[in-house]
């Protein structure tokens, strides 16, 4: 579903912030990819949603090069950066039907989605008001929500557990394995190891731009706790 | 008042950045900076000195050349005054780090005093670009005493103080009956208009009678007093030497500066909170949801982007709005009656669709609908729709906005009286200036975009692409009026001119596909 090829992105100053990085995400697998501030998590999330260009490397969707046709990659996922700045003149059912008409979805998937999500997120009286009233959290329910009326193959978040209640965490993370269980894919950054270590079936550490390690979350962390791998790995 | 300076200073710093959008190469790029910015003022200045100078040499011919100094400060005063209004919400109210100022150890009198400041800063600018090269004009023609520019300098930090204390009383009066209804945006446009045209109508009304054209200076004193009552203490200070209309008018300038400072520091935090606190109702039932296409949605998101910012609306829509109230009120007077002058009439006749145009290139909303977009950049990037489809919809955001002048160009055709092909070149004018409005504002947009603003009024009104715009679309106008001059033939010379938009619309399309696509893939926030 996802496939990270040589990827390398520098900024300005030929400092790079990641370097030559390998994945590949099946269908059905939640991936958690773990770093510490600055590791280059951000970087390459932006890079496979299509929103950071790249030169070095190449990320593919599905088969199809998010560099070539963009359009296509993006038709067939969805992204939530860390911070979902969303557009706080519309209405919160505004910008849910924006998003569906944008990914096309028609009317009455997109009414019993929206209904279903935002039920479940405990979002559905707040719709009619403008997202400018939205707290932090309520925000990240939106875009949660938003992202899964398209129904993407791919999911792509950004540190998606900040910000949200304890019960909004429990329901995005019964959504994130029912959407692995009907054929889709998870690929998020975290820092909250006890998420990563209980959700994903695959793992991966990064390190300076640098993948460490990578693979199934039980062959990676062996005996140990995932918190005290990260901490060893880090260290060194 | 150390903390407030400091404020101060940052803001501008900000604003400065912000206006060439140099963002994280600001370093390296300082000297370049500054030189810039001296080199914007040094050309304004010029440009501005070259004006009084030429009016002077005019008025000189009616020996009216003492009223220079009042009418160029009546001018400053008058558009201080007009552009000040919009500046309040977004400065002084409603301000994007209004959470992270207040949480600053200054107290509230400080922040206010900050903001004021600023306010008067910026307005200093435009003062100094003004009256400073009308001195040098002045003293070139007229040879005055040394004391004319002593009191002239004096004078010139005083001059924006009542203009920035009316205007924010009025911008103060708007926000706060705005803040109290639910669709405070839409009240906010409207009651801005209703005060600029209350304002053009005093001025208009209060003029001097046909009579007192005799007594040419006179009239045009009276004239200039009538728009604006201080420039005579000013004009008696400066040109005469009169301490007693000094005292009065530095005395009214700074009491009212004081006083609005006092007053608003009153209501400085009620007013913000309850713009920020809004008005929501926490009911919503799930209904029937309506279908559109992508383009569609983007368009429609655009629009309400547009009609969600008041400072927006009016920057971009007066333009519109005065044609329309131009076309209609054309349409119920007699031209000929109103000029008194057969040839007022035949020249209206010959410059109607300069007139539509004028007020066409001066609607660019695509100009700060990049930078708009802001931290919201990232919903557009990851969203499965190409650069055109995005283009698109910002481009038909402008046209739809400007839309209601190719009605007013069908109005005012019929009110001047032309032909069917007379009428339909205005229109065909009026659509070629309205496409290159939309794309040189998205390219300039592109080519300076400020997507990290703190303050809308900072893309809106102050950004390279907001000036550059308005510069762009007053030369293709002036294109039309040197053809208009050159050309004994109205048919000939618009011939000659829809031909040229033509040529020219098309070569903004095409960098707008290539060039234009690139340059926002390339932009991050």
């Amino acid at each position: 579903m996802l496939k990270i090829s040589n990827f390398s992105k520098s900024y300005k100053g030929n400092k790079k912030a990641v370097d030559n990085l390998n994945l590949e995400i099946s269908s059905g697998d939640i991936f958690g990819f773990i770093g510490h501030n600055g590791a280059g998590k951000t970087t390459t999330i932006r890079a496979i949603a299509g929103v950071l260009d790249f030169e070095e490397g190449d990320i593919l969707i599905d088969g199809i090069s998010i560099r070539k046709n963009p359009v296509a990659c993006k038709q067939r996922m969805a992204y939530i950066p860390d911070n979902p700045d969303l557009y706080e003149h519309l209405t919160g059912i505004g910008f849910l039907n924006f998003i569906g008409d944008i990914f096309e979805v028609n009317q009455s998937d997109r009414e019993r989605l929206i209904k279903e999500y935002a039920d479940a997120f405990e979002l559905t009286q707040n719709l009619g008001d403008p997202i400018a009233s939205y707290s932090h959290g309520m925000k990240q329910k939106l875009a949660i929500i938003s992202a899964l009326i398209h129904k993407p193959k791919l999911l792509i978040l950004d540190e998606p557990f900040v910000g949200l209640d304890p019960k909004a965490s429990h329901t995005l993370k019964s959504m994130l394995n029912k959407m692995c269980q009907e054929g889709s894919a998870v690929f998020f950054s975290t820092h909250v190891l006890e998420v990563a270590e209980k959700l994903c079936n695959k793992i991966a550490i990064i390190k300076n731009g640098k993948l460490v390690t990578s693979g199934k979350t039980e062959e990676v962390k062996g005996n140990q706790s995932l918190e005290d791998l990260f901490l060893e790995l880090i260290e060194q | 008042m150390k903390k407030v300076l400091r404020l101060v200073s940052v803001q501008i710093g900000a604003m400065i950045g912000e206006f060439f959008s140099i963002g994280d190469v600001r370093k390296r790029k300082s000297n370049l900076l500054y030189g810039g910015i001296g080199l914007f003022v040094v050309g304004m200045a010029a440009v501005s000195f070259f004006y009084s100078y030429m009016l002077g040499q005019g008025l000189m011919i009616y020996d009216s050349i003492d009223i220079l100094p009042s009418l160029m400060m009546a001018m400053t005063s008058v558009m201080i005054l007009l552009t000040t209004i919009f500046k309040i919400k977004g400065t002084i109210f409603g301000f994007r780090d209004y959470d992270m100022v207040m949480s600053l150890p200054v107290s509230t009198g400080g922040i206010v005093a900050s903001r004021i400041i600023l306010l008067y800063l910026l307005n200093m600018v435009f003062v100094v670009i003004v009256i400073l090269p009308m001195m040098i004009a002045y003293g070139i023609l007229v040879n005055p005493s040394p004391i004319f520019y002593i009191m002239g300098f004096l004078t010139m930090f005083f001059i924006p103080m009542v203009p920035v204390v009316l205007a924010s009383i009025i911008g103060t009066l708007i926000t706060y009956l705005a803040s109290r209804f639910r669709y405070r945006n839409f009240v906010t446009i409207v009651l801005s208009i209703f005060a600029i045209f209350m304002f053009m109508g005093i001025s208009s009304t209060r003029g001097g009678s046909t009579e007192e054209l005799v007594n040419m200076t006179k009239a045009l004193s009276d004239q200039v007093n009538s728009i604006y009552p201080l420039s005579s203490f000013y004009t008696k200070a400066v040109c005469d030497a009169d301490f007693l209309a000094l005292s009065i008018f530095l005395g009214i300038s700074l009491l009212s500066f004081l006083l609005y400072s006092l007053m608003i520091g009153k209501v400085f935090k009620k007013i913000n909170s309850s713009l920020m606190a809004g008005s929501y109702r926490v009911n919503y039932q799930m209904g029937e949801l309506k279908q559109s296409s992508p383009l569609k949605a983007l368009y429609k998101k655009e629009l309400k982007r547009y009609f969600s910012s008041a400072l927006y609306v009016l920057n971009t829509g007066f333009g519109i709005v005065l044609l329309i109230f131009l076309s209609i009120a054309a349409f119920f007077v007699d031209l000929n009656t109103l000029f008194g002058d057969p040839l007022a009439t035949l020249q209206l006749k010959q410059f109607a669709p300069m007139i539509v145009s004028f007020c066409i290139v001066t609607c660019c909303t695509t100009m700060a609908s990049i930078s708009l977009e802001g931290r919201n950049l990232w919903i557009l990037k990851a969203m499965p729709v190409s650069e055109k489809t995005i283009f698109h919809s910002k481009m038909a955001t402008n046209f739809t906005i400007i839309a209601p002048a190719f009605l007013a160009a069908v109005l005012i055709s019929m009110t001047v009286g032309y032909g069917f092909m007379q009428g339909l070149i205005t229109l065909i004018v009026a659509i070629l200036c309205a496409f290159f409005t939309a794309a040189i504002g998205l390219i300039l947009n592109l080519r300076f975009p400020n997507l990290n603003w703190t303050n809308e009024t900072m893309v809106i009104k102050q950004s390279a692409a907001s000036i550059l715009s308005i510069f762009a679309g007053m030369v293709v106008v002036a294109i039309q009026f040197a053809l208009l001059n050159r050309m004994n033939s109205f048919i000939l010379a618009y011939l000659l001119y829809i031909i040229f938009m033509l040529v020219l619309d098309f070569i903004l399309y095409m960098v707008l596909m290539a060039w234009g696509k690139k340059q926002f893939h390339n932009l991050q926030v």
